[in-house]
């Protein structure tokens, strides 16, 4: 097609994006230039934003926290998606319901996800958890005090979450696998967990790429869930970035807004450092069909 | 003709979901002013467009009955008033928001005594001393007592009309304390006694429940702590207090708690010690006044009838205060409404009148004087009794930014990851450097 | 009539996995109790807030938790209606989700068109882009949309958040309409044009027809992931314009009654999405599975 017919028609979305998001951002950057609250000009006070973000421990122990949980959450969905959508694939007429079942976690808002998970963990409200726990083992679990309780817990929400994607994603993956391969595999004497590694989790690899992209994407940008989990995160050191951008730019009205919007800036060289490699291999691909 | 079974499910579930919705939404909004809200009258004069009022005042069995009368009387015609429910974190976070700015999205405040200096020095809500002059009469103001006011004046003028007062009150089940051959505790160390004695008997764990929640109120527990050395967080001439003794004894004698309270006692705020003793797992409570009436109804729990209130402990034996915090609430005008601030303040004359008081007792202690006798309700006695021994309450527009930056330490010094001489000494510098610094 | 020979893409792989034939091998009964037991698990924070939500007030949160021996009541959900604006933030909710949709695919529609037609180095950059403007941290975008929608006065309006959520959720919607685009062969459009056909009548008249699929897919996910949206609602929305997912945030510091209409409100919202999820689930597995696996 020609050049012009494509502007025409690419022209209101880009129109929208560039309005709605390259304009938003440009005043972010230009906000974290600037000492600034809302409703004033801001003065202008070069790199000390950054400065001070970068020296930060509060910034530092977010940043520690954020990437821990996108490690740990990455790791299980692979393997917990993995392994459901093996079993599933082997599923006849109770799929859809299965299916159906798992979606709920994913289609739910996050936040009324969250807010419905922590009553679970929550003794005071009578928390099933908390009583099982305690019927089990005679212990009480402080989850919302204790460090790594809590972290167990915002682990288990955004893997809850996140794992009907990941599941999903593979089971398709799953039916590009050749049967012929598989036969294969096993005439050659292959038993079930090589066939596993050597063979069937090759072919898949765009798939679990592609996985492993939108969950670090989303999960570096932990925010809404722990509102209702983590209510004391920075106390406890369970603050997440985004929270933190929260905390500082906006919540106490907006006192540092020039210090929130340099960490938002930060953040985006950081999810882009983590997305690189997947970035990169889109890149090829581009130059190679071009 | 076959469905699959996924669109079976779904319409199934639809199906629920309307039916959910048809039956409980009839009369969807028709009792937003609150059902046992008394209706004043709310004369003022119309204005000519509609108009919609926007309310800002969180949601507790206090504040509700003034918020709900003022809802239901003042809607008429083509004025409405919408108060949205919301917690307190809430109300405090869109306080902020609505104040920093042209225009906000609020026109009636809800403010109290502590906030009061740090608002009006900035100039962000209205002086509203000559309304008071000009409606004195009509809503009969001269019989608000006097010393809210002064809660709620800066620097001689009133920037806020007192609706209520609350002070800390101790629940505690009758029950139990029978049963251990207790009574209520007049200090710290028999408070700590009579954890002990019921820890004995084996059914309750964490006897005490406070609200010592780590963003939020114990800083306000703190403060009453120092309160009852007769210290207070800045001092009359505004310095910080933090490392000064009492604020040592006040810190130890908090810590020496911790071991009869639930371990996350630092994520609890007023709503979850309620819920403490709804569930029978406290003992006993202090809390703010106007939280008590929500132990006594049936509806929240089955324990209702077995709870009892006493004016709140000293902390030591010879402390010449209580344990308590004296907190006026009232209604304030933003500065930046665009709406009629003479309109507004009727609205707001009004929910403070005689009717509208005398319906929030018990859960309310009005601030219109004459309204709570000994027998109002369970908690009037030491309500009453509570006032006259605690501490005065100064206001500063530099507290509540101090409140706000010590607040961080203080949970550390609490939860023992910093000793108490070192918490001292960083909340006394950083309270010195918001001072100075802003 | 040219779109009656060429069967419509259906998302081939996620077709494959809910009418899959029985499989030759024997069923494995061991991993089909699992994956039920798994499923009951996925679900029981669901289930935990609805048994929350239908108890009286007095046992709703007792410790240790009541099971038996209460009469279940709606009196939660009649309190939510009755006393809060409720009805109010659902249709907000619900207008700008709808709003948000209609508009995203309108645009969105011939935008992933021509890069699906447009080959080449300038596509592959734009849909670059697009992956890039969809990992932004949503503040870097929000606060700034804060303050532009105060001076524009347009703060707390359904248009502000529907705006906002179109922009947000564009590059999605372009990367998976143009993998539905994708599908189609080119000749088609040739096919179309030499009939006669300019390309935006091509567009309409057989193009739009022939997705049919790929657009629902896309209109399902837009939906829910404006359903969904907290952050954005948090920051643009106050009083006139708020959404049950924010309503839900201001209650959690409420007293035991409120606690429970908050518990109510999430599950008004959540049954119709789940709802939509068993509906409509054969469209989102197409667009999970198909809208990425390939490109």
């Amino acid at each position: 097609m020609r050049g012009r017919e494509f502007s025409v028609l690419m022209g209101p979305s880009l129109l929208v994006m560039f309005g709605l998001l390259v304009v938003p951002l440009v005043r972010t950057i230009q906000w974290s230039f600037e000492n600034v609250q809302y409703g004033s000009p801001g003065d202008f006070v070069g790199l000390s934003n950054y400065a001070h973000a970068l020296t930060d421990p509060r910034f530092g122990r977010a940043l520690m926290f954020t990437l821990l949980l996108t490690v740990i959450v990455t790791a299980a969905i692979l393997v917990l998606g993995y392994l459901i959508a093996i079993g599933m694939n082997g599923l006849g007429k109770l799929r859809p319901v299965i299916l159906g079942a798992m979606l709920v976690a994913y289609v739910l808002p996050t936040i009324v996800g969250a807010v419905s998970f922590s009553w679970l963990f929550d003794q005071n409200f009578g928390g099933a958890v908390n009583w099982v726990i305690h019927a089990i083992t005679g212990q009480d679990v402080l989850w919302f005090t204790e460090t790594w309780a809590n972290r167990a817990m915002i682990i288990a929400h955004t893997v809850w979450h996140m794992l009907p994607f990941s599941m999903l994603m593979i089971l398709a993956g799953l039916q590009g696998v050749p049967n012929e391969l598989r036969e294969a595999a096993k005439i050659d004497g292959a038993n079930t967990p090589k066939t596993h590694l050597y063979i069937i989790i090759p072919t898949i690899r765009g798939v679990l790429g592609f996985v492993c992209l939108i969950t670090i994407m989303d999960v570096l940008r932990t925010f809404d869930n722990l509102i209702a989990l983590s209510p004391q995160a920075d106390a406890i050191g369970n603050e997440s970035i985004m929270l933190y951008v929260f905390d500082s730019a906006f919540r106490d009205g907006a006192q540092q807004l020039g210090l929130g919007s340099a960490i938002n800036v930060l953040s985006i060289f950081l999810i882009i450092i983590c997305l690189f490699p997947f970035i990169r291999g889109l890149l090829k691909e581009a130059k190679a069909k071009a | 003709m076959r469905f699959p079974r996924p669109l079976k499910t779904g319409v199934a579930v639809l199906a629920v979901a309307a039916s959910l919705a048809g039956v409980t939404a009839c009369g969807a909004g028709s009792k937003t002013g609150g059902e046992s809200a008394a209706t004043v009258a709310c004369d003022y004069p119309m204005p000519a467009e509609s108009t919609t009022v926007n309310v800002l005042a969180y949601n507790s069995s206090a504040i509700d009955p003034f918020t709900n009368t003022m809802v239901k009387s003042c809607s008429r015609d083509k004025v409405t008033l919408k108060h949205d429910p919301i917690d307190f974190a809430g109300q405090v976070t869109k306080t902020t928001a609505t104040l920093a700015g042209a225009t906000g999205s609020y026109d009636v405040l809800e403010t109290y005594g502590f906030v009061v200096p740090g608002l009006a020095e900035h100039g962000d809500i209205e002086p509203l001393d000559d309304y008071v002059a000009k409606y004195a009469d009509k809503y009969k103001l001269n019989a608000l007592s006097k010393e809210m006011r002064e809660s709620m004046s800066y620097k001689g003028k009133l920037y806020g009309l007192p609706m209520q007062a609350q002070m800390y009150v101790m629940a505690y089940r009758k029950d139990v304390f029978d049963a251990a051959g207790i009574k209520p505790p007049t200090t710290f160390a028999e408070m700590i006694d009579a954890a002990k004695k019921i820890q004995a008997q084996g059914n309750i764990k964490y006897p005490i429940a406070l609200p010592w929640n780590a963003t939020a109120d114990i800083t306000t527990n703190f403060q009453a702590a120092m309160n009852s050395y007769g210290k207070d967080f800045l001092d009359s001439s505004g310095k910080p207090q933090f490392a000064s003794a009492e604020a040592g004894k006040a810190l130890e004698q908090m810590k020496s708690l911790l071991p009869y309270m639930d371990p996350q006692v630092t994520t609890f705020d007023q709503p979850k010690v309620q819920q403490q003793m709804f569930n029978g797992t406290a003992a006993m409570a202090i809390m703010f006044s106007g939280r008590m009436n929500d132990l006594t109804l049936p509806s929240n729990t089955k324990l209702a009838s077995n709870f009892a209130f006493a004016a709140p402990p000293a902390v030591e034996s010879g402390a010449p205060y209580l344990y308590s915090r004296l907190s006026v609430d009232g209604w304030s005008i933003p500065k930046n409404t665009k709406l009629d601030k003479d309109m507004l303040f009727q609205m707001m004359a009004s929910s403070v009148g005689e009717d509208a008081s005398k319906a929030s007792v018990p859960a309310a202690y009005p601030a219109r004087e004459g309204m709570v006798s000994e027998d109002s309700s369970k908690y009037a006695a030491a309500a009453n009794g509570t006032i006259g021994k605690t501490m005065p309450a100064a206001g500063d527009p530099k507290a509540a930014p101090v409140t706000n930056a010590i607040r961080p330490i203080l949970v550390q010094v609490i939860t023992g990851q910093l000793d108490v001489q070192a918490g001292m000494q960083q909340m006394q510098s950083i309270a010195e450097k918001t001072i100075s610094g802003s | 009539m040219i779109a009656d020979t060429i069967k419509a893409p259906s998302g081939k792989a996620g077709v494959k996995i809910l009418t899959a034939p029985r499989p030759r091998k024997k069923k494995n009964p061991t991993a089909a109790i699992l994956l039920i037991i798994t499923a009951v698990v996925m679900l029981t924070p669901f289930i935990w807030t609805a048994l929350s939500v239908t108890k009286p007030t007095d046992v709703a949160f007792a410790n240790p938790p009541v099971l038996t021996g209460y009469a279940p009541t709606l009196e939660a959900f009649q309190n939510l209606w009755e006393t809060t604006y409720f009805a109010q933030y659902l249709v907000n909710t619900v207008v700008v989700a709808v709003i948000s949709t209609v508009v995203a695919l309108v645009i969105g529609l011939p935008a992933a068109y021509a890069l699906s037609r447009f080959p080449g180095y300038v596509s592959a950059i734009l849909l670059l882009l697009a992956l890039v403007f969809r990992s932004l941290p949503r503040f870097a975008v929000v606060l700034p949309m804060y303050e532009i929608s105060k001076s524009l006065g347009i703060y707390d309006t359904t248009f502000a958040l529907s705006a906002a959520l179109v922009a947000i959720n564009q590059p999605f919607t372009i990367w998976l309409l143009r993998n539905f685009f994708a599908d189609i062969p080119k000749e088609l459009d040739e096919a179309a044009m030499i009939d006669g056909c300019t390309r935006i009548g091509m567009l309409w008249r057989v193009m739009i027809p022939l997705m049919r699929p790929g657009i629902l897919t896309a209109g399902i996910f837009v939906f829910l992931f404006a359903f969904q949206e907290y952050l954005t609602a948090l920051i643009l929305t106050d009083t006139s314009s708020k959404t049950v997912p924010v309503f839900i945030t201001t209650q959690l510091g409420q007293t035991l009654p409120m606690l429970q209409q908050a518990g109510a409100a999430a599950m008004l919202l959540t049954l119709p999405v789940i709802a939509i999820s068993f509906i409509a689930q054969k469209y989102l597995v197409a667009g999970l599975s198909d809208g990425s696996v390939k490109g």
